[in-house]
């Protein structure tokens, strides 16, 4: 039936098109001392802004104008930070991840820091709405004694609509290499009835919220001052050095909770890392 | 000197390795049987070497970890037969069960075809794909401890490929998958051989530490057969772009274990 599937290849078109697509690239150098941005290349419904020099680095605001992500979607962020530059990039709000009963959406972050150079990568929560469909990759890039500080907080529905996440495809795919050397690997994969296997207890054990923060370099002395924590913390909060850095893994019933351990978390082992914006 | 492969005769013992698999195949010093009789040597072949690769007793020191487990039982997340059973059908299909079967089926393809780009590259994935330093430890001693055994006992031409390819630590499915393929073992025999000691070892610990009768340890043990069969399944056909874990809890256990205060495993 011809009709049909000219039917079906427009509707998909126009589908596509009103798909959004946004990308971010950026470099900091270094001038007299002070990082500054580089070459900045924008696209689509992503942006980025630099407000006011802080003392400890540039910091980074990435506002997506598009306001949410639908099925469908592909955002990239590449950051370079050359070497001996420091640079915290967040988000300017949480970002939301729309239900879709076509293809994922995907996003995909590059970082590459060079000698010498501290980069942070701390966006506010990605929230998955019931049936959202995310696929993310996050490639990351040290060279010699350049340093990292990363959390990504994830939300299974919108907790103050009482919305939790039944059904949907969360994949998320990390690599850390130092030196061109695979160091860290993990993809987290959550498929179909979400609902149920986040209250298994091996997985999340009703939790409606994770997140994991990774640092690099770190040793036992840091996952040592996070344990001693331990008794602060409102939801669960675990910590493990090897390979040269630390893994930590958040899960609580309650998504303020989490926010409010992973902070304490990253304050415990970089006093300067926050950025305002997740003060506010 | 390389233990003698299944696939292999005498004859191509002398001139170096084979091309991988290639059923149907003789015994070794049987090369003019045909038929039944040969086919039945291979599977006993095959039988004989898994059962002894992957039995408690083979010396990679399988009892003394516990994956996380003791933390588990510790905080009462598995206190008795049915909830080691729930925790396990986890840690097997959405864990360290179902991405170890991806590695060991890679480990063993690039071992049967020589490929030593894709050797490496699961080598090197697997051993960067723990959740935690006690994961990272237990995956890598094995590996390590499986390797130096079968180099010395059952040794062949992909193991030395391995470790002439490849000076990292060595994850377990990957040293098994190697060894497995160069002795021409059936893929899907390995696997499940594989995930089936893994599930044996789980239920070793639980039944040590929640602590467990002999007769429920058994009923877990039949009662993850068919876990173990779909995630063999779903292992033997995901490339490693379909790698994936969601045990965050099971990722806790084994986090915590490293500060708990009396401790009878490794991990």
């Amino acid at each position: 039936m011809p009709l049909a599937s000219q039917d079906t290849t427009q509707a998909s078109e126009l589908f596509a098109a009103n798909r959004a697509v946004g990308a971010v690239t950026f470099e900091t150098i270094l001038s007299g001392g002070t990082t500054r941005r580089g070459r900045v290349h924008e696209a689509g419904s992503l942006r980025v802004r630099f407000p006011s020099p802080e003392t400890d680095g540039l910091s980074a605001v990435l506002v997506n104008t598009a306001g949410g992500i639908a099925g469908g979607d592909r955002f990239t962020v590449t950051i370079d930070a050359n070497a001996a530059t420091a640079v915290t990039l967040t988000t300017a709000a949480a970002e939301k991840v729309y239900r879709s009963h076509g293809p994922a959406a995907e996003v995909g972050v590059s970082l590459s820091v060079q000698t010498g150079a501290r980069l942070a990568w701390l966006p506010q929560e990605t929230i998955l709405f019931d049936r959202a469909r995310l696929s993310r990759r996050i490639d990351i890039d040290l060279h010699d004694d350049a340093s990292l500080l990363l959390a990504e907080i994830v939300v299974f529905g919108r907790a103050a609509m009482a919305e939790t996440m039944r059904d949907g495809v969360y994949r998320d795919r990390w690599r850390l290499r130092r030196d061109g050397r695979l160091i860290f690997a993990e993809t987290v994969q959550l498929e179909g009835d979400i609902g149920v296997k986040l209250a298994h207890p091996a997985i999340g054990g009703g939790t409606v919220a994770v997140a994991t923060v990774l640092i690099a370099p770190a040793d036992q002395s840091v996952a040592d001052r996070v344990h001693e924590l331990a008794a602060t913390f409102a939801g669960e909060v675990g910590i493990s050095a090897w390979n040269g850095f630390a893994l930590a893994r958040f899960c609580a019933k309650d998504a303020a909770d989490l926010r409010g351990d992973v902070m304490r978390l990253l304050a415990q082992v970089n006093a300067s890392a926050l950025p305002r914006l997740w003060l506010t | 000197m390389t233990t003698p492969m299944i696939t292999v005769t005498p004859t191509s013992i002398v001139m170096g390795r084979s091309k991988g698999p290639s059923l149907p195949l003789p015994l070794p010093g049987s090369q003019s049987d045909t038929g039944s009789d040969a086919a039945s040597s291979i599977h006993h072949a095959a039988l004989y070497r898994l059962m002894t690769w992957l039995s408690p007793s083979f010396p990679v020191g399988a009892f003394s970890w516990s994956s996380g487990i003791e933390w588990a039982v510790e905080a009462g997340d598995v206190s008795d037969a049915k909830m080691l059973e729930s925790w396990l059908t986890a840690m097997l299909a959405e864990g360290p069960g179902f991405c170890d079967g991806i590695f060991l089926c890679h480990a063993w393809r690039a071992g049967a075809a020589a490929d030593d780009a894709a050797l490496i590259e699961v080598a090197e994935l697997a051993a960067a794909f723990t959740p935690t330093r006690e994961r990272h430890l237990e995956t890598t001693a094995q590996g390590r401890a499986f390797a130096d055994i079968a180099g010395t006992t059952w040794n062949c031409d992909t193991l030395e490929q391995l470790k002439r390819i490849w000076t990292g630590p060595i994850a377990y499915p990957v040293a098994v998958g190697t060894v497995a393929a160069g002795h021409s073992v059936p893929l899907d025999l390995s696997l499940h051989a594989f995930l089936h000691a893994q599930a044996a070892n789980w239920i070793s610990a639980g039944v040590r530490l929640v602590p467990l009768g002999q007769t429920d340890s058994q009923r877990v043990m039949a009662a993850l057969e068919p876990v173990v069969t779909s995630t063999a399944q779903r292992a033997l056909d995901a490339s490693l772009d379909q790698l994936g874990s969601a045990t965050f809890r099971a990722d806790l256990a084994s986090m915590h274990h490293e500060t708990q205060y009396t401790r009878l495993f490794r991990s």
